[in-house]
């Protein structure tokens, strides 16, 4: 069985790109368009989130904060797209329980070797 | 690929650019809310990551200086005004030029976008256009080996959370280990009593020894999302290794060190017979130790038995300590079968590429030098019965260069060697002809496959239809089999018939020490090995009654064929109401030992049982007690290969009678004479 992988940006480029990426490197891959959209994706099994940080509703440290407490889904990776301007925002993040990070802008390449190690 | 992308970047920034007008606008008639601003920043930073992570450096660098500016208006450090929200409007249709000009339609005038980011400096009071780190993406790390292999000690101990965060600490040691070859322990000593354990946090800490060409930063990046979690230490033991053609040191000479070289004195020579010796006196050591311990738990004394657990602990480090001085990587065995292969392939006709895989895994030294004779065997037979000549390669659309391939792995206290070939592979029905022919079995006997391709280890088997000059005699696989068997090991073979066959050496890493479960039968102690022990129960009177006197216990729905060492020995000490039965794990499936009752682990040093009984298979040596009374170390499968030969002899023949095929110990002193005669 393929992994499932959530994306979460508000950005439809930027999946666009995890989406076809990921789906190329075998993984199947949802898409939610922020934090709230993504809480309800969760209900299927999915093994990897990537969400980006700055998003309406509820934003990606939200989003972790949120996947962390709920106890049917709170050792799912989740990996969040950062810039290097966002370091206290990655900090944040990492407190609020991310498993690790990619900052963008990034290669696919970079994105495939992200989520080899974290998914194995 | 990439131009998908641009154009849903395209539509996606033109889509990002209408909003955030539409959030400028609002923001004019409502200049204290917040939201709109985040509306309008969120908008501002889409472009700038989207558009860098596409190449459209120019519109990310450009929204940075924006999305800077809507940072802190967000954050309340600076005033909405109806000059800043002109400004950016006129900055959202620059951006659009932008796109325009990207696309292909028009172009774009720099100078304007340079007056707008100075107009917007002038309003902000931010002195200079701030450099956007995120405009160009950073370059993959480079993880090129650093230069020759050295050792690294790593201990990592992750973080309580880790598991909750969702990092599976495994997947970065499988990292590490790709990087190199990666010998770990683990410290579970923080595992707390099962009432205060919380299944969600992890406990556990690893020590590790890489070997690896790789710089110390590719190690630390596989960290690099839990380093700040977590007790990381990275360190280098060894410097590396120094280079066999470089001049050695002169004795006495001054050698130059510019502080980064070799240390000259990281290893010396050492006779193999000095490090036996030193092996046995250690072992020695823990036979005493083990009766230390046993007479100061029965003096109720402190101060003994604190001296006595000190002993303990030095003489556990010692032992290991000895005998991973013994450890030797099956490198130079690996390496001297490239030239057997390559000889033989010339005398054969033979193309043949010899590929190693894991010769780095240790083993004991004399594990080591035994392994040699049967490595030889089976690489012979490899090249000479199983890849075929080039021409028979091509018609059966093979690659006309056959492959051997060598492996060792670590599989618990065990090392697997593997020897595979894609030649023709073994033909069971093949095998059984030719059994049959040499009258090995009968020609009506029933075997399973894996029973059919043992017999090719049977004394004076031969497939091969003629005699070569390589193999093909009829002697070889037994030896083999004698060899793996003397070290303790096993052998398994698969066959895919045209494609291929691997045989798999399953040793012992080392001889000279056994991991075993102490048992008691009557007033005897046995040891069992621990690596094939899988489970201790109870065999109560009720249930040897359910089984109607057949010797199968129900373990947990399996049902389970049992040995009864009391009845096995031949001991007429009297049976006690509960027995123990200790379930193993045999090629030939589960089985069960009853004994009166398990004791413990009991680690120990293994002495022989000397030249008198070497004859006596079920017995593969024997251990000294604290007491000083004598175990015997019992060799589970031979166990279980004497009682299916003797059942399967029992239903062929009928002239089989009770206690015919038993060894016991009157069965011993007749195997002892029989070996007498043999010599």
């Amino acid at each position: 069985m393929a992994k499932v992988i959530l994306t979460v940006d508000d950005s439809a480029s930027v999946r666009q790109m995890v989406r076809f990426t990921l789906s190329d490197a075998g993984y199947t891959v949802i898409e939610a368009v922020d934090g709230r959209d993504a809480l309800t994706k969760l209900g299927k099994p999915v093994h990897l989130v990537i969400t980006d940080l700055n998003m309406p509703n509820l934003d990606g440290i939200g989003l972790i904060r949120s996947v962390r407490a709920i106890p049917a889904c709170r050792g799912i990776p989740i990996v969040m797209l950062t810039t290097e301007s966002q370091e206290a925002r990655k900090l944040e993040g990492k407190a609020a329980g991310a498993t690790g990070w990619i900052v963008k802008p990034f290669a696919t390449q970079q994105l495939l070797a992200v989520v080899k190690r974290v998914l194995g | 690929m990439m131009d998908n992308y641009k154009q849903a970047f395209q539509e996606e920034a033109r889509e990002l650019l209408a909003e955030l007008e539409s959030a400028l606008l609002e923001l004019d008639q409502e200049r204290e809310d917040r939201e709109i601003v985040g509306r309008a920043f969120r908008a501002l930073h889409t472009i700038k990551g989207s558009g860098a992570m596409f190449g459209f450096d120019d519109i990310a660098g450009f929204a940075h200086n924006l999305e800077t500016a809507f940072d802190r208006l967000r954050n309340g450090k600076l005033a909405v005004t109806a000059e800043l929200i002109a400004l950016t409007l006129a900055a959202g249709d620059q951006i659009r030029a932008m796109l325009d000009e990207a696309a292909g339609l028009g172009a774009v005038d720099r100078s304007r976008s340079e007056g707008i980011l100075a107009e917007l400096r002038r309003l902000t009071g931010s002195p200079e256009p701030q450099p956007d780190m995120a405009a160009a993406p950073p370059a993959a790390r480079d993880v090129s080996p650093g230069g020759p292999a050295c050792d690294w000690r790593i201990r990592f101990r992750p973080g309580p959370n880790v598991l909750i965060n969702g990092t599976n600490p495994l997947l970065l040691l499988r990292e590490l280990r790709d990087l190199g070859g990666l010998r770990i322990d683990l410290d579970a000593s923080a595992i707390p009593s099962l009432g205060e354990l919380d299944a969600e946090r992890c406990y556990l800490a690893w020590d590790m020894v890489l070997t690896t060409a790789a710089a110390a930063e590719s190690i630390r990046d596989i960290f690099i999302f839990v380093e700040d979690d977590c007790e990381l230490t990275i360190e280098r033991v060894r410097a590396p290794a120094v280079d066999a053609l470089a001049p050695p040191a002169m004795a006495g000479g001054r050698t130059v060190s510019d502080g980064r070289g070799a240390d000259p004195a990281s290893s010396i020579r050492v006779s193999a017979e000095r490090l036996d010796q030193l092996v046995n006196l250690v072992g020695e050591l823990v036979t005493v130790q083990a009766r230390l311990s046993e007479v100061a738990g029965r003096r109720d004394d402190a101060d003994v038995l604190e001296i006595s657990e000190a002993v303990d602990r030095l003489t556990a480090a010692l032992r290991e300590n000895s005998m991973s001085i013994r450890m030797l990587p099956l490198k130079t065995t690996f390496d001297r079968f490239r030239r057997l292969v390559h000889d033989l392939g010339i005398e054969l006709h033979k193309d043949v590429e010899l590929t190693v895989e894991g010769a780095d895994t240790e083993l004991d030294k004399t594990v080591i030098d035994r392994l040699n004779d049967p490595l030889v065997h089976l690489i012979r037979n490899s090249m000479d019965h199983g890849i075929e000549t080039p021409e028979a390669r091509r018609a059966a659309g093979k690659r006309p260069t056959g492959t051997i391939h060598l492996s060792a792995r670590h599989s618990g206290a065990n090392v697997l060697v593997r020897v595979s070939d894609d030649g023709r592979g073994l033909d069971a029905e093949a095998v059984r002809a030719r059994a049959v022919e040499q009258g090995l079995i009968d020609g009506d006997a029933r075997l399973a496959e894996a029973e059919i391709f043992a017999l090719i280890f049977e004394p004076g088997f031969s497939t091969a239809r003629e005699v070569t000059e390589v193999s093909g005699r009829g002697v070889g696989m037994d030896i083999v089999r004698r060899s793996v068997e003397g070290l303790r090991g096993s052998i398994d073979i698969a066959s895919r018939p045209g494609a291929g066959l691997t045989i798999t050496l399953r040793l012992p890493l080392t001889l000279a020490i056994i991991d075993g479960l102490l048992v008691r039968v009557g007033d005897a102690h046995f040891v069992l090995p621990l690596a094939n022990s899988l489970e201790c129960v109870e065999l109560t009177r009720q249930e040897i009654a359910d089984a109607h006197g057949k010797h199968i216990a129900n373990v947990r729905g399996e049902l389970i064929p049992y040995i009864r060492l009391r009845e096995y020995f031949q001991m007429d000490t009297a049976r006690p109401e509960r027995e123990q039965i200790m379930v193993v794990e045999t090629e030939h499936g589960h089985y069960g030992f009853v004994v009166d009752q398990v004791l413990g682990d009991h680690q120990t040093v293994i002495k022989n049982l000397g030249r008198l009984y070497r004859n006596v298979q079920v017995v593969s040596g024997a251990t000294i007690l604290g007491n000083g009374t004598v175990a015997l170390i019992l060799d589970p499968h031979r166990l279980v290969q004497n009682a299916v030969q003797s059942m399967s002899r029992k239903k062929r023949s009928t002239g089989w009678s009770e206690g015919a095929d038993r060894q016991g110990p009157q069965r011993t002193t007749l195997l002892v004479q029989k070996g007498k005669q043999n010599r």
